[in-house]
């Protein structure tokens, strides 16, 4: 699988980054928003694994394991956080919590 | 070449169907989806030990918020509202610009000559935990620690 | 000693006495001690300016001390300091003479008065007579013009010394206007000057547009006019009666108003150059002459028939200096310094006598008052220009220099003025010297402190004339002295006399009763003042519309601007308010749109 190049990998993660980064401004659902987020996350991990094929070494790999790790720990609080929200608002549209408004 | 390209664009339709779908339900498998190709992306890219783990946590975490999401939509009337036509000028004008900027960057940058893989597996990857990046790690699974005793205080039921 | 000290004395004991009475309030509270001090302060000047002009007749020379004030332009931007000659040393005997006699006069004159506000009087005739020094004195036009304003400003304050007469703050208002207006046109002769040659100085410089120097006289002359109530802008100086007849004396006959005259004669050199100036001078002049006497005829008061003769007299001044001599104006404007302000002290006795200023509630006071009757006839004989007196003297100079310069218009008017003089004066010494006694009041001599003065004040009166040699000497102009003047009876001279006794005989006629040939109703259109009425309509709709437009700027436009900032401020707050939605969704998307920019310009811009 030599015949492909990093670029295509990195284009790739960068089309499902991107991918990710509209949803996260479109959605109204919190857990929506939350399965972009988790989309960014996995185009990185990607980008990070592509790399460090192309090196020949496995740090690559390592960090990549690195961000699954976080990502997880991410989720854990992102529901915790979703799940208060909805206790105080009654509701889980992002749209509901404007108690920042001047 | 052959696996890149189906792997490609199934990877780009799936992640664009999890963020078009109106149903909750539908975005979450088709999540699952996405990373389970993502997974198989690894594999191409000799990293299995990666791949293993990622279809091990992900999965697993895809079915919490499966669990998730589905309790918290259909207890709640606001959930089935979610019709997001007012801001969809706002994903497709941040999606292109991000990409086009990621694209002239990577296009227009001079990349070192690649190297031949060293033997990739389990073994040599948990080496690789343990003497380098020992203290990363060590800290990695304070902040797991950190996670879940937040995540719990969170989300507790106060008796007030 | 050496001038420098004297002009110190001059300069330094008014300003000291001055500033003494205005801090200490004990000295000030009593009113004799202040009124002596002023006298004595005036005194030593009066000593130290008598040294300097014999200095000046003995060995004519011209000095002068300046320092720098200002620094700017070429090195002799704007100096202070003094400048003695024989013009400004005579003008400072004449100053300080006067003032000495009018300090005495005041003495008594004002002895009703309550110490304090004698005091304050006093304080500011110190103040009057320094400046006036300061401006005789002065080596510049920038100084002088100093003094100018000063002595403007002690004007104002001494006319409305009798704050509680409604009359006397309307009046000394008056004044001040007026002369601030013409003043404002002197300002622009000097900012013109000063923009074309670039210091203050007198001594034109080569190569000066004749434009620019035809406006800085021009415009130096109406600021003149102002101060010497030349036609139109004498309206202020009847009114200015309303103060103290000390102070009419004083500022009113001998100083201030031939403060006017002095800058002509000091800024000769520019009045000289210029034709325009001189014939719109010799013009003005010749009018006031004739006109200010008419209405002279037509007065009860003898404060103001004595204001209009004032205004007459400088007519007389102007029109001297237009016909291209300086020394017969300036000789004119000593003598009648002289026998004027003795007329208005006479007149202050008179006043101070029968309690009135109306000549119809005087009358028969020959009998009664003898030494001031004696040196009234003394002064209006010098008025009417009677041979022999000093009056007479300066008047034929005054002639002489007309018919000189072929001025024949302007002659005609100076000579129908002295028969006008001698009219006005005439029917005023009749009537209130000779016929039966009107006043209700028993009237008798004054003491001797307004007695000694008004002697004081005689003799120069009498004797100036005979030294006319030495004063042309003194100006530096050739001419003839007083036996050669009297010796040259027949042409001029005669001609005034002759228009004098027909003056008198006009006089001596309404007095008796014969009524004389005039136009109807002139007399009345006459004394309903209509150039106080014209400026008051001027002031009505010219200044107080474009007053009005200005205030429509200041609202709706300037406040507007300003309302329009605070509203703009607002309106901005108010809108970009709503940036802060209180939505995440909208965080995060400027959050992220802000960073993809800040990167954009990483890679594409910045480089």
């Amino acid at each position: 699988m030599s015949t492909v190049p990093l670029q295509a990998w990195m284009l790739l993660a960068a089309l499902i980054f991107s991918v990710g980064l509209a949803g996260l401004f479109t959605r109204r659902n919190a857990v929506a928003v939350l399965l972009s987020v988790e989309l960014m996350a996995n185009a990185v991990n990607l980008n990070l694994v592509a790399f460090g094929y192309h090196r020949g070494d496995l740090e690559g790999q390592v960090m990549a394991l690195f961000g699954v790790a976080l990502t997880v720990a991410e989720i854990i609080v992102g529901l915790a956080l979703i799940i208060l929200m909805n206790r105080t608002h009654k509701s889980i549209d992002i749209d509901s919590a404007t108690e920042l408004s001047g | 070449m052959i696996v890149f390209i189906p792997l490609a664009l199934a990877l780009v339709a799936c992640s664009v169907a999890v963020i078009a779908t109106k149903d909750l339900i539908h975005a979450v498998l088709l999540l699952g989806g996405t990373l389970m190709l993502t997974a198989g992306a690894y594999v191409a890219l000799e990293a299995d030990f990666v791949a293993a783990v990622q279809l091990m946590l992900y999965t697993g975490g895809v079915v919490t918020l499966l669990l998730f999401g589905v309790m918290l939509s259909q207890r709640v009337e606001s959930a089935r509202v979610l019709v997001h036509s007012k801001t969809w000028h706002r994903g497709l004008l941040s999606g292109l610009a991000f990409f086009a900027l990621a694209a002239w960057a990577i296009l227009s940058s001079e990349l070192p000559a690649s190297a031949v893989l060293i033997e990739s597996d389990a073994q040599a990857v948990g080496k690789l935990f343990l003497t380098r990046h020992v203290a990363a790690f060590e800290t990695l699974s304070v902040l797991l620690l950190a996670a879940m005793i937040g995540a719990i205080v969170l989300a507790r039921k106060t008796d007030a | 000693m050496t001038a420098g000290i004297y002009v110190s004395i001059i300069l330094f004991a008014p300003v000291v006495a001055f500033g003494l009475l205005a801090v200490a309030a004990p000295i000030r509270e009593r009113g004799t001690l202040a009124g002596w001090l002023v006298a004595a302060a005036t005194g030593a000047t009066l000593w130290a300016a008598l040294a300097l002009f014999f200095g000046q007749l003995s060995d004519p020379q011209t000095l002068e001390w300046t320092i720098r004030w200002m620094s700017g332009g070429s090195a002799d931007f704007a100096q202070v300091g003094w400048r003695v000659d024989g013009v400004s040393a005579g003008m400072a005997v004449v100053v300080s003479l006067v003032a000495l006699c009018v300090q005495v006069y005041s003495m008594e004159y004002l002895a009703d008065e309550a110490p304090g506000s004698r005091g304050r009087y006093f304080s500011w005739h110190a103040l009057f007579v320094f400046s006036m020094q300061s401006l005789v004195l002065a080596p510049n036009l920038l100084q002088l013009f100093m003094g100018w304003e000063l002595v403007g400003l002690c004007s104002y304050l001494l006319i409305g010394y009798y704050w509680r007469k409604p009359e006397a703050g309307k009046a000394s208002l008056k004044a001040f206007w007026v002369t601030k207006f013409a003043d404002s046109f002197l300002l622009m002769g000097l900012v013109v000057l000063v923009a074309a040659t670039g210091s203050f100085s007198w001594d034109l410089p080569a190569g000066l547009s004749q434009g620019t120097i035809t406006a800085v006289a021009v415009l130096l002359f109406i600021g003149a006019m102002g101060k010497a109530a030349q036609m139109p802008l004498h309206v202020w100086l009847p009114d200015a009666m309303a103060g103290p007849t000390p102070v009419s004396a004083l500022l009113h006959a001998a100083t201030m108003v031939a403060a006017g005259v002095y800058l002509i004669v000091r800024g000769w050199p520019v009045f000289e150059a210029s034709e325009t100036a001189l014939t719109m001078m010799v013009w003005v002049g010749a009018v006031t002459a004739f006109s200010a006497g008419c209405l002279a005829l037509l007065q009860d008061d003898v404060k103001k028939l004595l204001a209009f003769s004032t205004c007459s007299q400088l007519g007389y001044m102007m029109a001297a200096l237009g016909a291209g001599s300086m020394a017969a104006g300036y000789f004119h404007l000593t003598t009648h310094a002289f026998f004027k302000a003795l007329l208005f002290l006479t007149a202050g006795s008179l006043i101070h006598a029968v309690h009135s200023n109306n000549m119809s509630e005087m009358g028969g006071l020959r009998r009664t008052m003898p030494v001031t009757f004696g040196l009234f006839i003394i002064g209006a004989a010098a008025l009417a220009g009677l041979p022999g007196v000093s009056g007479f003297f300066s008047k034929d100079m005054v002639l002489e220099a007309l018919s000189h310069d072929a001025q024949w218009g302007p002659l005609v008017l100076c000579l129908a003025g002295v028969a006008v003089t001698a009219a006005y004066m005439t029917r005023a010494v009749l009537t209130i010297f000779f016929g039966e006694a009107r006043g209700a009041h028993k009237a008798h001599e004054p003491g001797w402190r307004m007695l000694v003065p008004m002697l004081a004040l005689g003799v120069p009166s009498l004797a100036v004339g005979l030294f006319v040699g030495d004063f042309q000497s003194l100006v530096g102009e050739p001419g003839y002295s007083a036996t050669e003047m009297l010796s040259h009876f027949i042409g001029l001279p005669a001609l005034g006399v002759l228009l004098a006794l027909i003056g008198f005989g006009a006089g001596y006629a309404e007095f008796k009763g014969t009524k004389l040939p005039a136009p109807a109703g002139l007399g009345d259109w006459l004394r309903s003042r209509p150039m106080d009425r014209f400026y008051e309509a001027a002031w009505n709709r010219a200044v107080l519309v474009v007053a009005r437009g200005v205030a429509w700027i200041d609202r709706y436009i300037i406040d507007a601007a300003m309302n329009l900032v605070g509203w703009g401020a607002l309106a901005g707050g108010d809108y970009s308010r709503r940036i802060q939605t209180g939505r995440a969704a909208d965080y995060m998307w400027a959050i992220g749109m802000g960073t993809l920019a800040v990167v954009a310009y990483g890679l594409l811009g910045g480089s």
